[in-house]
């Protein structure tokens, strides 16, 4: 993940500088649409790529069915499921779908795939929160702490900290932790969102259920069923969070650092304003701008890419069923998961940079 | 994008361009700073020539399954006598995995950024330097492929660029290919970004005004200045590429054993001997990623410290006010690693 | 910077850490969500995945798997054997050569109180001729004619083969279970969800809840009056995992009281060491082979040097050659057994022809016999041969199951293996393209008869494709499929196998076991020659 990510430049606030000359008309008025416009080629492209993509792969029925059936056999179901027309006549007649909301249903297990976001994406917001959570607890007050003792041993432990969060392969993570607490000290569940009664208890919420297990544990209104939810979340988000607050560590040990330095800085330093304070008043609030449009990044990332969490613990969330129709070869699901991400992504995006063109005017272009 | 050092001396990033800079910056670096340096160097150093004299180190073949008297190995033998690490459940050699993945992991990363870096450098600079409908269309593209998830992308053009075969070259090209799919719009996003400030320089008015052709001032002048922060984006993509390469495996739609050793490939097929005690199977060639990822992004990271003079421990104050860091911005949300 | 300023930082982090700390220790001490684990209710474990719970529309092992608790069948193996007994019915034979007659147990009825009648029999069957969905199982039914009911408990099948022998096999396979005519669709899948609010079960078990491939639980259905009895643990909930080490972990911990299918052989033999659980095996229909392409092997019939002689030979060695015991103990742990022949240990009329005529004799290799077989032939060594295999399909032990293949035949010094894999859809395209000379293939069957081990794979138009085509065994099988003496079609399948492992259109393997992981206090996990394993018999305590 970002290693390095220091300013609020998200993938389309590629160039900031100088794309149209400077104090030029429009106005962040204009800068807002037109970048409110380019959010649907994004979406667009996207969603054909991943068409394209999915159809060079192989087809559903021949992944299920291979090991079973004869060529012919294969061919005429094919063929019947109107797998064998032209690449462009099904894309058209997808586009077209799209454009009506309709999605579709999963070719592998017959689900909507509108009924798969809800239900997969309410696991994978919550995933992407506590890992948010961690990061912050993690990141946040480690990198202050990085830049206040700045070139001393412990601000290059604190880094190699942050390194190894990066370097550390999540899988891998998550072996250990399991073994660490689920195997040895028998504190922490193995994996999963909830222990099965929880989740029975869960299934009697019928409509009220949210997909998201702490809101549902909270509506039970069970302090069991929270602890339960709590419990299950507590290795899959330090995997993910830990990912991440190596990244918010080093993010806001730089900018931190970078806003000491400041002349304004070097002013109150010189007045006699003792270190803490100025990392305290000084030199926070500045570098936490750029943090939150990175964070506002961070967050369509844990929405798309979980994959290899989700995977490790059980955490049936988008990025899990991703992997699992990528094998199924069903592309319905996967462009309809691609797109939904497509979305979120591209609109975080747009908010990200509508934030940073609000703080720092040279961004608009 | 930076803003940083790039108005002064034109000689010194001659040399920079020239591969000194490891060298000058390692002399420019003191204290905790150059001792980073120095141990992602080390590092560093190690994977490189584990992964070069592999063929000399490794005791055995990555796929070899008896010794020369036709012997099984037998599988997860703990580590110890004939087996220093011990061997896997499919009865390989530990040792000779680890460093013949080396081998492997260092392939893909120069396929995967030497392609990538070749691909989005040129984008990146006509885009950058054309401007106009080419550059808005080819930016909102790379934004889309950024936007697709990593892992994701990677694991569909792996299946897509090898047709499904798993060989020896196949195999890495692959991952190489299906890595620089995804990290061609983060060098394309530099390039152009600085492509676009330096077009306004003096310098390249003045070779305008001169009158030398496009091409010439785009190679000469724009592309010599642009690539100054290729090093550390390519230390970073290093590490990047490695992890989507063990992702890929570890989901398996990596490199099958018997075509080239693979840290993420032995990784995945050690879990279950993790739950049942046996430990070497995965420790040490999960902890192979987690020190080579290391040792490069210390080199990275040193390499961007030293190139912000407010990062660098010499000094404290600097004269440049510029926005935050920019060096190294371009990098955040790729994420192999999740 | 003064000291003191430097303590209240330090302070500052210290309480933010003690903070994190402060909450993971009290989700830790969240605990159990109450109530103690009482003996009428238990967890199973699986990795299977389901697609549908609707009978038309999937045909998988996950999906079979419930099927198997919550409706019924006309015929259905009691638990132990292989062997089909009536279930809900009190009958069931051939009435004439082409007529099959079931008739149906009095007063049967669905949990929902909907008469369970032989209207809905046809009705069950005749959706899934109608449906034929593409991932359902309806081609098992291809012997059907019609299928009518004579009055509310008689149902006669007319066939278009007569005297089938597989036939009563078929109506306990995954074509075959009983649905509620009134709650299911004639014409198209039914949903999940209305299928469970319908309560259209007549199992052992009904379903209560449904959360798709992660959470289902179980009631026993007190309206079952079939083969199985009633089930004995009133409530079971099934839990679904995807990483068998998880699956692994939760049994050992005493997380779930099950785990069934599928655990890695690592795993197996952890546990097989632990005293918390019992491991337990059972004979597994599931079967791994090499196939070899008649025309395009080393000498086969379009390459250059076409000899069926030099041919057999090479297949010969290669039989000869492969260590399956070793294979069995390295890479599987016993989980998967040397398979000496075509039709699987435990099925009526499975032999070890395999193992008296290659190898040494005893199951093991004779290198010295593969290197005289080829002399005689003239063959020259060493033999290129390209082997296929596919890494996720299979398991991922395939990886490392083929890399030992190729170790034994190089061993010997008479093959230079080149050693490919492919991903799984491409796989199943290029392998009946002729583009494999030999390849890794496995088979799960649809029901527990020898029959399923044969005519799929050795007829002249079969399913792997690779131009084998023996007009004896052709025959043999066509014999046996109709066959009403057992004594006579025994020696049949028996007399198919031998002539088939001395062509070696195929060289056998492995044969998979069925293996369960249950908690020291469960009794009552089954697994027998149906492959079907059914939660009514599992008590806990």
């Amino acid at each position: 993940m970002t290693t390095t990510a220091t300013t609020a430049l998200g993938p389309t606030g590629s160039a900031p500088a100088a794309r149209r000359p400077r104090g030029g008309g429009g106005g962040l008025l204009r800068f807002i649409i037109v970048r409110f416009l380019l959010i649907f080629p994004t979406i667009f492209i996207l969603v054909t790529m991943v068409f394209v993509l999915m159809r060079s792969i192989g087809d559903p029925i021949t992944a299920s069915l291979g090991g079973r059936l004869t060529a012919d056999q294969l061919a005429e179901r094919i063929h019947s499921a109107g797998y064998d027309r032209p690449i462009i006549v099904q894309y058209v007649e997808y586009i077209g779908q799209i454009f009506t909301g309709n999605f579709g249903t999963a070719i592998s297990d017959g689900r909507p795939v509108l009924q798969l976001l809800v239900t997969y994406g309410g696991a994978t917001l919550e995933l992407a929160f506590y890992a948010l959570i961690v990061a912050f607890i993690v990141g946040i007050p480690l990198g202050m702490l990085a830049a206040y003792l700045r070139d001393k041993w412990p601000d290059a432990v604190l880094r190699v900290f942050a390194i190894l969060c990066y370097a550390t392969p999540v899988f891998f993570a998550g072996l250990l932790l399991k073994l660490v607490f689920s195997v040895w000290l028998k504190v922490l569940p193995v994996a999963g969102r909830a222990s099965t009664r929880t989740e029975l208890n869960m299934s009697k919420l019928g409509d009220r259920r949210t997909g998201i297990y702490l809101i549902d544990a909270i509506q039970l209104g069970s302090p069991a069923a929270i602890g339960d939810v709590l419990q299950h979340a507590v290795l899959p988000g330090l995997a993910l969070g830990l990912l991440t607050a190596g990244v918010f560590l080093r993010l806001v040990r730089t900018n931190v650092i970078g806003t000491l330095s400041m002349d304004y800085v070097d002013a109150a330093r010189s007045r006699g304003v003792s270190e803490y304070r100025l990392v305290r008043r000084h030199a926070y609030k500045p570098a936490l701008v750029p943090i939150i449009t990175v964070i506002g990044l961070q967050i369509a990332m844990l929405l798309g890419g979980a994959v290899l969490t989700e995977t490790t613990f059980e955490w049936k969330g988008l990025g899990f069923k991703l992997a699992e129709y990528l094998t199924a070869r069903d592309f319905v699901a996967v462009q309809g998961i691609v797109t939904l991400l497509a979305v979120i992504v591209a609109l975080s995006n747009f908010i990200v940079d509508v934030i940073a063109a609000l703080i720092d005017p040279r961004v608009r272009y | 994008m930076s803003t940083t050092t790039e108005t002064a001396e034109p000689r010194r990033r001659v040399t920079l361009w020239q591969r000194l800079p490891v060298v000058h910056q390692l002399r420019q670096s003191v204290g905790l700073q150059r001792g980073m340096l120095i141990a992602g160097l080390i590092i560093t150093g190690i994977f490189l020539l584990t992964a070069i004299f592999a063929p000399l180190i490794a005791p055995y073949g990555f796929s070899q399954l008896r010794d020369a008297d036709g012997v099984s190995f037998g599988a997860q033998v703990p580590p110890g006598g004939a087996h220093l690490l011990g061997t896997t459940v499919g009865g390989y050699d530990v040792l000779s995995r680890v460093i013949w993945g080396s081998q492997t992991a260092l392939g893909v990363i120069v396929v995967a950024v030497v392609l990538s870096i070749f691909a989005g450098v040129i984008l990146g600079l006509i885009s950058g330097y054309i401007g106009g409908w080419l550059d808005r269309v080819l930016v909102v593209i790379a934004d889309a492929v950024f936007a697709f998830p990593t892992l994701l992308l990677a694991i569909v053009a792996a299946i897509a660029i090898s047709g499904g075969q798993s060989s020896l070259f196949g195999g890495i090209l692959a991952a190489a290919i299906s890595i620089t799919v995804v990290y061609i719009p983060q060098y394309f996003r530099v390039i152009r970004a600085e492509t676009v400030r330096i077009k306004s320089e003096a310098y390249v008015e003045s070779a305008k005004v001169v009158g030398s052709s496009t091409g010439r001032i785009m190679f000469r002048h724009v592309l010599r200045n642009a690539t100054r922060t290729l090093p550390l984006l390519f230390t970073l993509n290093s590490s990047e590429a490695i992890l989507t390469l063990a992702g890929l495996g570890f989901l398996g739609f990596g490199i099958q054993p018997t075509a080239a050793a693979e840290w993420g490939y032995d990784l995945n097929r050690s879990i279950s001997d993790v739950t049942s005690g046996i430990w070497w199977t995965s420790v040490f060639p999960g902890l192979a990623i987690v020190l080579v990822v290391l040792g490069i992004t210390l080199v990275g990271e040193s390499l961007n410290d030293l190139a912000d003079p407010r990062l660098r421990t010499r000094r404290k104050a600097s004269a440049v006010p510029a926005p935050t860091a920019e060096t190294s911005a371009v990098l955040e949300g790729t994420d192999p690693n999740s | 910077m003064t000291s003191a300023s430097k303590k209240r930082v330090l302070g500052a982090f210290a309480g933010t850490a003690v903070f994190a700390l402060a909450l993971a220790g009290c989700a830790a001490s969240g605990g159990d969500t109450g109530g103690d684990t009482s003996s009428d209710s238990l967890i199973v474990g699986t990795t299977d995945k389901v697609t549908f719970i609707d009978p038309a529309g999937s045909y998988d092992n996950g999906s079979f798997a419930i099927m198997n608790q919550v409706y019924p069948f006309l015929l259905n193996s009691p638990q132990g054997t292989s062997d089909v007994e009536p279930d809900i019915a009190v009958s069931a034979e051939y009435t004439s050569p082409t007529e099959y007659t079931v008739v149906l147990k009095d007063g049967l009825k669905f949990a929902n109180g909907h008469d369970l009648t032989s209207s809905d029999v046809v009705f069950s069957f005749e959706r899934q001729l109608t449906i034929a969905d593409e991932n359902g199982p309806s081609v098992l039914l291809g012997n059907i004619d019609k299928v009518e009911a004579t009055d509310d408990k008689t149902v006669v099948f007319t066939l278009k083969n007569g005297d089938d022998q597989t036939f009563a096999q078929i109506l306990s396979s995954p074509a075959a279970p009983i649905v509620d005519e009134e709650v299911f669709s004639a014409t198209e899948v039914t949903p999940d969800a209305d299928i469970v609010a319908g309560n259209a079960f007549a199992g052992q078990y009904v379903i209560t809840s449904y959360d798709f491939n992660n959470l289902v639980s179980f009631e026993a259905n007190p309206e079952y009056q079939g083969v199985l009895g009633a089930a004995k643990t009133k409530n079971i909930d099934l839990k679904y995992y995807t990483d068998a080490a998880n699956l692994k972990l939760d049994v050992q911990e005493g997380n779930i009281d099950v785990a069934h299918r599928s655990l890695s052989a690592t795993d197996v033999a952890d546990l097989q060491g632990n005293d918390n659980v019992n491991v337990v095996v059972g004979p597994g229909g599931e079967i791994r082979y090499i196939v070899f392409n008649f025309n395009t092997q080393p000498y086969g019939a379009t390459t250059a040097e076409a000899d069926p002689a030099k041919a057999l030979a090479v297949r010969q060695a290669v039989a000869d050659l492969v260590d399956r015991q070793e294979i069995s103990d390295q890479v599987y742990k016993g989980t998967y057994l040397p398979l000496y022949s075509y039709v699987p240990d435990g099925l009526t009329g499975a032999t070890q022809v395999l193992k008296d005529l290659y190898g040494d004799g005893n199951g093991g290799p004779d290198a010295d016999k593969a290197a005289a077989v080829l002399a005689d032939a003239g063959v020259t060594t060493p033999v290129a041969l390209n082997l296929q295999y596919n890494p996720d399909h299979y398991g991922e032990s395939s990886g490392d199951e083929y890399a030992l293949v190729k170790s034994q035949l190089e061993a010997s010094g008479l093959f230079t293996v080149n050693l490919q894999s492919t991903e799984w859809v491409t796989y199943s395209k290029d392998r009946t393209a002729d583009l494999y000379p030999a390849y890794q293939l496995g088979w799960f069957p649809d029901y527990s008869d020898a029959d399923n081990y044969l005519t799929p794979f050795f007829t002249t138009n079969n399913f792997l494709a690779n131009h084998y085509d023996n007009q004896e065994v052709n025959q043999l099988i066509v014999d046996q499929a109709t066959e009403q003496d057992p004594a006579t079609r025994q020696s049949d399948i028996e007399e198919i196998q031998a002539k088939v492992a001395a062509d070696l259109s195929t060289v056998p393997l492995l044969q998979g076991s069925q293996i369960a992981v249950t908690g020291k206090d469960v009794t009552g996990a089954v697994l027998d020659g149906s492959f079907k394993f059914r939660y009514g018999s599992l008590v806990k305590g």
